[in-house]
């Protein structure tokens, strides 16, 4: 076994044990310092939260009115975790517009995203073309079942999240 | 009187052989797939005698999630993330050397912001990864402050990665023609002023860890893996320079702009121990640490205001072949050998692992080691699972 450690003579035993007393006091004074020189680092989390960065992808909200419904986002989905349906107008329904002015030609009857399927990786909200589909800054949304991650934004209490989630 | 019971003289045990003998002494212990020192979900069977194993055995396959197949049914755009989860520890040189793959099929040209962004985000990202890999390492072998202290500088990085990119682990930054978003002016000082912190903990760390005595003593002479063995294997990064042969692709191969920067190659010299050892591995990483500062001080004088997007079509076909490109990853070459057959998914996407070879090497250092120098072992070729199985 030529890993197992030797022992040499008794001079090699006493060197070895004062460098190992004096690397180890080294090591333990550099620990030191940080009882008064270094500031904590960690913060106290449901009483106090860290600022997001502006860029940051928590859970994906859609606003409903500026929708749509090309189905752009769920197409470059890679883990197709985004359900979209929607029907032709009936004749002489006046067709809305988009904040950015585009029209609203088809009637978007289902859209549904499957937040615990969903891989936050962003590509949906870059091809949006009326940028309806953002990440919002809302990270704390745990449930009970997997069946309430999936989020239908025409229903009216997914919509009232607007005004408390859309970045500003 | 004979009772029914009785069935005559039990059978008297023969032993036929003096190897038969020895192996019934060794002891079967598996170590993981839970367990803290395997970094993830390595199952290693070990078979001690005593407390010296005997033989180890890598079992994988327990974090397999199908990537390769499951990218043959994806757009380029959408494996971008799931390259990602490759290294999870170093996704943004996963990114890219898949990016370069399709780059290179595809034939665009990268604007020299993009590509400078690039080597910023790959170089920040080694340093993050190498900090980790201090960090667990030194946790492995019971050090639990250097832990720490790693993970208050790679939060630094963390950070920037996530103002910039949006996400803190799988960025999804590097694409097809460039980068996603610009750094801001206000970033750039952040980094350069991140370059002059991490140098001054750098040395912090060599006197807390790498020259303690009880840490030479687990790593030194621990674990020797010969250049030759590395050869045979096929181990690259780290491991390779550890056992001092002074192979870097960023220095043999240049791919990108690294021919235009300044840097040494580390190599394992044997100020502790000998090349090939823990220690030796563990302080190229640390070494390296300070040369990726060096590249990133390089890239924060040469960036100049520019587009960080090239041209690229709206939906990505490559032309029909296949292309082999690989890239210096923290923990050794990442391959990515992309075929296509001219359609909007790719054919064929294998991944060359670096972790996948280097744990292929354990069964052949193991044999004779403790089983807490085995751990050290484990924690000094530095392997993440999300790639060895991928």
């Amino acid at each position: 076994m030529s890993t197992i450690h030797q022992t040499g003579s008794v001079k090699d035993y006493f060197c070895d044990l004062i460098s190992g007393i004096t690397t180890t006091a080294k090591g333990m004074w550099i620990t030191f310092k940080y009882v008064w020189a270094v500031k904590p680092v960690s913060i106290e989390y449901p009483e106090v939260r860290e600022v997001l960065p502006e860029r940051a992808r928590m859970r994906l909200f859609n606003d409903v009115q500026n929708c749509i419904s090309c189905t752009q986002c769920a197409m470059a989905c890679p883990v197709d975790c985004i359900y979209i349906a929607s029907e032709k107008r009936p004749e002489g329904e006046e067709i809305k517009k988009t904040s950015n002015g585009q029209p609203i030609r088809l009637k978007l009857t289902q859209f549904t995203i499957d937040t615990a399927l969903c891989c936050y990786c962003g590509l949906c909200t870059t091809v949006c073309p009326t940028e309806c589909l953002t990440h919002s800054h809302d990270y704390e949304f745990s449930q009970y079942t997997i069946d309430s991650m999936k989020y239908d934004y025409l229903a009216p209490d997914v919509i009232a999240w607007r005004d408390r989630i859309v970045k500003a | 009187m004979q009772s029914k019971w009785d069935i005559g003289e039990p059978e008297k045990p023969t032993i036929n052989t003096e190897t038969e003998q020895l192996k019934s002494d060794l002891l079967t212990l598996n170590m993981g797939p839970q367990h803290p020192a395997t970094h993830g979900v390595l199952r290693l069977e070990i078979w001690t005698d005593s407390e010296i194993v005997a033989h180890a055995i890598p079992h994988l396959g327990y974090l397999h999630r199908c990537m390769e197949k499951h990218a043959e049914n994806l757009d380029y755009r959408g494996i971008i993330p799931f390259v990602d989860r490759l290294d999870y520890l170093a996704a943004m040189n996963m990114e890219w050397t898949y990016v370069a793959a399709v780059e290179k099929m595809l034939g665009t040209e990268v604007p020299r912001r993009a590509e400078l962004l690039r080597i910023l985000v790959a170089e920040l990202q080694r340093i993050a990864s190498h900090l980790m890999a201090f960090g667990t390492y030194a946790l492995d072998l019971g050090a639990f402050t250097p832990f720490l202290y790693a993970f208050d500088e790679r939060e630094k990085i963390l950070r920037l990665f996530e103002e910039v990119s949006g996400a803190r682990l799988l960025y999804n930054y590097v694409w097809v023609g460039g980068v996603w978003n610009d750094w801001t002016d206000e970033q750039l000082v952040r980094v350069a002023q991140f370059c002059d912190v991490m140098e001054e903990e750098a040395k912090k760390y060599n006197e807390l860890v790498s020259k303690n005595k009880i840490f030479v003593e687990r790593t030194a002479n621990v674990g020797v893996f010969t250049v030759e063995d590395c050869l045979s294997y096929g181990a690259t990064g780290p491991v390779l320079r550890g056992s001092g042969m002074k192979w870097d692709l960023r220095k043999n191969k240049p791919y990108s702009l690294y021919s235009e920067f300044d840097f040494d190659v580390p190599v394992g010299e044997g100020e502790e121990g000998r090349p090939g050892d823990c220690w030796n591995r563990y302080m190229v990483r640390m070494k390296e640490v300070i040369q990726s500062i060096k590249i990133v001080r390089q890239v924060l004088e040469k960036l100049e205001p520019g587009p960080i997007m090239g041209k690229v079509p709206k939906i990505i076909k490559l032309p029909k072949g296949e292309v082999y490109v690989r890239h210096e990853c923290p923990r050794g070459e990442l391959g990515i050998h992309l075929v296509s057959e001219g359609e909007k998914q790719p054919f064929r996407l294998k991944v060359k692992s670096p972790c996948f070879t280097h744990v292929s090497m354990l069964p052949h250092v193991a044999p004779g080691q403790m089983i807490a120098d085995l751990v050290a072992t484990v924690g000094s070729i530095d392997i993440v699972l999300g790639e060895v199985d991928r």
